[in-house]
C-alpha cells in the first residue's frame, strides 16, 4: 500500500462528503445535539452533586448534635451516605439512573441503596437519556452509514471503479483510504464533542480529582476514535461487498438496528434465562433462615451465644457475665453483629457473582457488537458501570460495620455490666464519642481496576480494527469491481 | 388491478422479510411478557408464605405476654397485584417492587425497599410487546412505503400507469391500504395470541391498549404517506423517514426526559429520609411526657392510655415514636409526591405532542405499569399501614396477650388499580395527529401524474 495514494483517497471522500447538500447542515444538527446533551448532562450532574453535598454535611451535623447517650442507641441512629457521581458521568450516563443514590446504614441490617432516578422516574426514562456518549455511540454511527454507503458500492455502479483500478490504484488504498476519509468526517462531531466535554470538566474539577479524571478523559477520547474508526471500515467493507449502493445502505441500516437495539436486548433475555436471579423476597428469606440458623443474640437461651458466655466465663474464672471486666451486651452485640454481616456478605457475594455472569453474556456479544463494546468500555471510564457502583456499596457498608462495632466496642469499654437499660443515666457518653467517628467519604475507583473489568471489550475494539485493516492490505481482487 | 397489486406485493422480498421480523419479535415479545408475568406469580406467591413465616417464626420465639414485641418483629404483606396486560407492557414493574412488607413500625424506613435487578437490563430495557409496537412496527412501515410511488417512477412503470388509467392515485391508494390491512393484520394477530397465550381479559383496558396500538401504526402510515406525496426519490424518502424515525424515537423522547430531570429535581426523597429518621430516634432523648402529648393530638383515641409511671421502657411510648418519625417527614413526603405528579403531568402533556412518547406513556398506563401505578400503591400501603396500626394500638397498649388474637387469618392484602380509562386524552391525541398529517398530505401533495420524482433533472417542465 502506498501511503500517499491513500491519504488521497481520503482527502477526496471528506472534501466530496463536505460538498454534498446537507452534510454541513446534518455535522451543525449532531454538533449542537451533542453541546445540548452535554450542557444539560453537566447541569443536572453539578446539581446533583450539590445537593448530595447539602444533604451529607446535613446527616453530619445531626450526627454531631446528637447530646450524650448510650452508644447502641447511636448504632441505631445510623447513618445515611450519598452516592456521589463520577465527574465525567454528565458525558456518559450509563447506569446512573438505575443505580441507588442513598443509603440508611444501621445496626444489625444491611439496607438496600434507594432512590434511584428510575424508581422516581416517568416512562419517558425507558427511551433513554440523552448524553454525548448516546450521540457518539448510536447517532453518529447511523450517519457515517448514511455517508458512506455508497462510497465504493455507488462507484462501482457509476463503473467509476474499473477507471480508478485502471489507474493503478490498489484494493487497500481505495478500502483504506475512503475509510479514513469517513473517519475525518466522523471527527466533525467527535472532537468538539471532546472539546466541550474537557471545557466542562475544566470548570468542574477540583484539583484533587484532576489527574485521574484526566487520564480517564485522555482515555475515552482514544476509544471513541476507535470505535468510529472501527465503523468507518465496516461502512466502506459492507458497501465494497454490496453489488448496489441500495443493498449497502439497507444492510448497514439492518446492522445498526442488530447493534443498538435488538442484539443488546436479546442478549440480556439470554443472560436472565441462563443466570436467574432470587427475587428481593427470597433473597431476604434466605438470610433470614441463615441468621436464625446460626444463633440470635437476643434470646438468652440460644445455643451459640450460651456457649460463647460460658467460654468467656471460663476464660475469665467468674460465675457470671456481671464479674467480667468489659460490658457483656457490648461484647453480645459485637460478636452478632460479625455473625450477620458474614452472613450477609456471602448472600450478597452471591448475588453479584450473579450479576457479573449476566453481564458476561452481554460483554462477550461485543464480538459481532462494536456498540456494545464501546458502551461498556465508555462506562467504565465515565466511572458509571456497575464496578464502581458496587465499590461504593463495599465502602458504605464497610462505613456501617466500623460504625456498629465502634459503637459496640465504647459500650464493652465504657458501660458498666450492672447497667440493663439504654435509659439508664450512667450509661449516657460524651458526644465527643460521635464527633471523633470521621465522616464518610467515599474514594473514587482506581483507573487500572476500572479497565481490569473491561478489559475484554476493549481488547475486542482492537481487534475489529485488525480483522478490518489486514484483510484489506493483502486484498488481490475477491470483490468484482464491475 | 388490485389482484395484480396483492399478488406483486406478496410475492415481494420486503413483505416477507418485514411480516416475518413483526411476527418472530412479536413473538418473542409475548414469550417475555409471559416469563414476566410467571416471575410475578412466583414472587405474589411467595408474599403469602413470607407473611405466614413471619407470623409462625415470631410466635415461636416471643413470649406471650408480650404483643409489643411481637408486632415489633412481624410483616405483614401487601401485593401491588399485576394485571395480565402488564406482560405486553413492563413498563416500571421491574424497577418497583411487586410487594411490600411492612410491620407497624415507621413507615418510611419500610416503604423504599428496591428490587433486585441487574441495572444493566434495567438500562437495556425490556424486550417487550410495547417495545416491538412503538420501534419495530414503524421501521417496517418506513421499509413497506417509502417507495411506494418513487420506486415506480423511478423504474419507469409509473408512466405505464399513467397510460392506462385516468386516475392514478387510486393505484396508490390501493398499494397502500394493502400495505396497511398487512400491518394491522400483523398486529391484530399477535394481540390475538397475546389475548390467549398470557389469558389476558377482554376489558376497557385491552381494547383501549388495542386501540392506541392500531392508532401508533395508523399514525406511521399517515407520516408515511405525507412523505410519500411529496413526491420525492426513494433516496429522500428513505431519508426523511429514518430522520423522523430517530426524532420522534431517540431524541425527543431523551431531551425530554433530561428536561424533566432539570425541571423538578427531588431533593425532597432525602429530606422525607432524614426527617423521619431524627423525627423517630431523637425521641429516645427527649422526655417521655411531650412525646405521649403529640401522639395523642394525632390519635385522640388512644388517650386513656398511660406510659407507666416512671418506667425506662413502654409499648405506649415505642410506637408513638416510631409514628412520630412519620409524621414529621410527613411534609417533605408530600413535597416528593407532588414532585413526581409534576413530573407525570409533564411527560404526559409532552405526550400530546408525540405520538411515540404518548403511545409509551398510555401502553405502561393501561396495562398500569407506570409511575401512577407506583404513586397509587403507595397511598395504599400508607392506609394499610395505618389500618394495621389501628387495629394492633389498641390491644398492645391495653396490653392483651399475643394468644387473644387470631393470626391464623392474615394472609397478604392485595391492592387492585382500577383506574378510569379515559378515553378522550388517550385516543384524540393520536387522532388528531393522524388527520392534521393527512391533510397536510393533501395540502401539498404533487400531482399524481408527474413520471419522474420531483428534483430529479427529468422531472422539471
Amino acid at each position: 500500500m502506498r501511503p500517499k495514494i491513500a491519504s488521497y483517497f481520503a482527502r477526496h471522500t471528506f472534501t466530496a462528503l463536505l460538498k454534498r447538500p446537507g452534510t454541513k447542515l446534518l455535522i451543525g444538527l449532531l454538533n449542537l445535539l451533542v453541546f445540548a446533551a452535554l450542557l444539560s448532562g453537566y447541569g443536572n450532574v453539578r446539581e446533583q452533586r450539590t445537593i448530595i453535598k447539602d444533604y451529607q454535611t446535613e446527616v453530619r451535623e445531626r450526627w454531631e448534635s446528637n447530646p450524650d447517650k448510650h452508644p447502641h442507641r447511636m448504632a441505631h441512629y445510623g447513618y445515611v451516605v450519598f452516592r456521589d457521581p463520577y465527574p465525567l458521568s454528565f458525558f456518559d450516563r450509563g447506569l446512573e439512573n438505575y443505580l441507588g443514590n442513598a443509603i440508611f446504614l444501621e445496626a444489625h441490617r444491611q439496607n438496600t441503596a434507594n432512590y434511584s432516578t428510575a424508581s422516581l422516574s416517568t416512562g419517558l426514562l425507558r427511551f433513554g437519556e440523552l448524553s454525548g456518549a448516546m450521540v457518539l455511540q448510536a447517532l453518529l454511527p447511523l450517519l457515517l452509514f448514511f455517508w458512506g454507503f455508497a462510497s465504493v458500492a455507488g462507484e462501482r455502479e457509476d463503473g467509476k471503479l474499473k477507471l480508478i483500478f485502471a489507474q493503478g490504484a490498489r484494493w487497500s488504498e481505495l478500502l483504506l483510504g475512503r475509510a479514513a476519509g469517513l473517519f475525518c468526517a466522523a471527527a466533525t462531531v467527535w472532537l468538539p464533542a471532546f472539546l466541550l466535554t474537557g471545557v466542562l470538566l475544566a470548570f468542574f474539577l477540583s484539583s484533587a480529582e484532576l489527574g485521574a479524571t484526566l487520564l480517564r478523559y485522555g482515555l475515552l477520547l482514544l476509544t471513541y476514535g476507535l470505535y468510529l474508526f472501527v465503523l468507518s471500515l465496516f461502512t466502506v467493507w459492507v458497501s465494497a461487498m454490496s453489488k448496489t449502493a441500495k443493498t449497502a445502505l439497507l444492510r448497514l441500516i439492518g446492522c445498526w438496528l442488530l447493534f443498538v437495539l435488538v442484539i443488546p436486548k436479546v442478549a440480556q433475555v439470554v443472560g436472565e434465562v441462563l443466570y436467574p436471579t432470587l427475587s428481593k423476597l427470597s433473597f431476604d428469606r434466605a438470610v433470614e433462615a441463615d441468621l436464625l440458623e446460626q444463633g440470635d443474640s437476643h434470646n438468652p437461651d440460644d445455643p451459640y451465644f450460651v456457649g460463647l458466655r460460658d467460654s468467656m466465663l471460663a476464660v475469665y474464672g467468674v460465675t457470671s457475665t456481671k464479674e467480667l471486666p468489659f460490658n457483656y451486651g457490648g461484647f453480645i452485640m459485637r460478636e452478632g453483629e460479625k455473625l450477620s454481616t458474614a452472613t450477609f456478605r456471602r448472600h450478597e457475594a452471591r448475588l453479584m457473582t450473579r450479576f457479573g455472569q449476566q453481564q458476561g453474556i452481554v460483554r462477550w456479544t461485543s464480538l459481532f457488537d462494536p456498540y456494545v463494546a464501546i458502551k461498556y468500555v465508555s462506562m467504565a471510564l465515565a466511572g458509571t458501570d456497575y464496578y464502581a457502583y458496587q465499590n461504593f456499596r463495599e465502602q458504605a457498608e464497610d462505613y456501617r460495620y466500623s460504625l456498629a462495632q465502634t459503637m459496640n466496642e465504647l459500650q464493652m469499654e465504657l458501660i458498666g455490666n450492672d447497667i440493663a437499660s439504654s435509659a439508664d443515666k450512667r450509661a449516657a457518653l460524651s458526644r465527643q464519642y460521635w464527633i471523633d467517628f470521621a465522616d464518610f467519604h467515599q474514594r473514587p475507583v482506581a483507573l487500572s481496576s476500572s479497565l481490569r473489568t473491561e478489559w475484554l471489550p476493549l481488547l475486542i475494539l482492537v481487534a475489529w480494527s485488525v480483522v478490518l485493516i489486514v484483510p484489506a492490505l493483502f486484498l488481490r481482487r475477491p470483490v468484482s469491481i464491475l | 388491478m388490485i389482484s395484480y397489486l396483492l399478488k406483486d406485493f406478496a410475492r415481494s422480498n420486503t413483505l416477507l422479510a418485514g411480516i416475518s421480523l413483526l411476527l418472530v419479535t412479536g413473538l418473542i415479545s409475548i414469550y417475555i411478557g409471559h416469563l414476566f408475568l410467571e416471575k410475578q406469580a412466583a414472587v405474589t406467591a411467595e408474599a403469602a408464605e413470607v407473611q405466614r413465616e413471619s407470623i409462625a417464626h415470631t410466635l415461636d420465639f416471643v413470649a406471650d405476654d408480650d404483643l409489643g414485641l411481637f408486632l415489633y418483629y412481624v410483616r405483614f404483606g401487601l401485593v401491588n397485584e399485576t394485571p395480565q396486560l402488564a406482560g405486553l407492557a413492563i413498563g416500571d414493574r421491574d424497577v418497583h417492587p411487586a410487594t411490600q412488607h411492612v410491620t407497624i413500625r415507621n413507615l418510611e424506613e419500610q416503604r423504599h425497599g428496591s428490587i433486585l435487578r441487574n441495572p444493566l437490563f434495567q438500562l437495556l430495557g425490556n424486550l417487550d410487546f410495547s417495545f416491538v409496537l412503538i420501534f419495530l412496527f414503524p421501521l417496517v412501515i418506513i421499509a413497506f412505503c417509502f417507495n411506494v410511488l418513487s420506486e415506480e417512477r423511478e423504474g419507469g412503470t409509473w408512466s405505464l400507469v399513467l397510460s392506462q388509467t385516468g386516475r392514478p392515485q387510486r393505484v396508490l391508494y390501493q398499494k397502500v391500504l394493502l400495505r396497511f390491512a398487512a400491518v394491522q393484520l400483523t398486529l391484530a394477530v399477535l394481540l390475538i395470541i397475546a389475548k390467549f397465550w398470557l389469558r389476558i381479559p377482554v376489558d376497557a383496558y385491552f381494547l383501549t391498549f388495542a386501540a392506541v396500538a392500531v392508532l401508533y401504526v395508523t399514525f406511521w402510515f399517515s407520516l408515511s404517506w405525507l412523505v410519500v406525496r411529496q413526491g420525492r426519490s426513494c433516496n429522500q424518502n428513505a431519508l426523511s423517514l429514518l430522520l423522523a424515525w430517530i426524532l420522534l424515537l431517540i431524541v425527543v423522547p431523551s431531551a425530554l426526559q433530561a428536561t424533566v430531570n432539570n425541571l423538578y429535581p427531588t431533593p425532597e426523597a432525602y429530606s422525607a429520609m432524614l426527617e423521619s429518621r431524627d423525627g423517630y430516634h431523637n425521641k429516645w432523648d427527649e422526655p417521655i411526657g411531650p412525646t405521649l402529648e403529640k401522639f395523642r393530638k394525632l390519635y385522640p383515641q388512644f388517650a386513656a392510655y398511660e406510659h407507666p409511671e416512671g418506667a425506662p421502657f413502654g409499648w405506649l411510648w415505642y410506637y408513638a415514636m416510631q409514628h412520630l418519625g412519620d409524621a414529621e417527614g410527613a411534609t417533605a413526603t408530600a413535597e416528593l409526591r407532588e414532585k413526581l405528579r409534576q413530573r407525570n403531568t409533564f411527560s404526559e402533556v409532552a405526550g400530546y405532542l408525540f405520538p411515540s412518547v404518548h403511545t409509551q406513556l398510555t401502553l405502561s398506563a393501561l396495562s398500569r405499569s407506570d409511575l401512577a401505578n407506583y404513586l397509587a400503591f403507595q397511598d395504599r400501603l400508607a392506609a394499610f399501614h395505618e389500618d394495621k396500626r389501628l387495629t394492633f394500638y389498641p390491644e398492645i397498649f391495653a396490653e392483651h396477650a399475643v394468644s387473644s388474637l387470631d393470626w391464623n387469618g392474615y394472609a397478604p392484602e392485595y391492592f387492585q388499580d382500577d383506574r378510569r380509562v379515559d378515553w378522550l386524552t388517550v385516543l384524540l391525541p393520536p387522532l388528531l395527529a393522524i388527520v392534521v398529517l393527512l391533510l397536510i398530505a393533501r395540502l401539498t401533495g404533487r400531482p399524481y401524474a408527474l413520471a419522474e420524482p420531483v428534483g430529479s433533472a427529468k422531472s422539471l417542465p
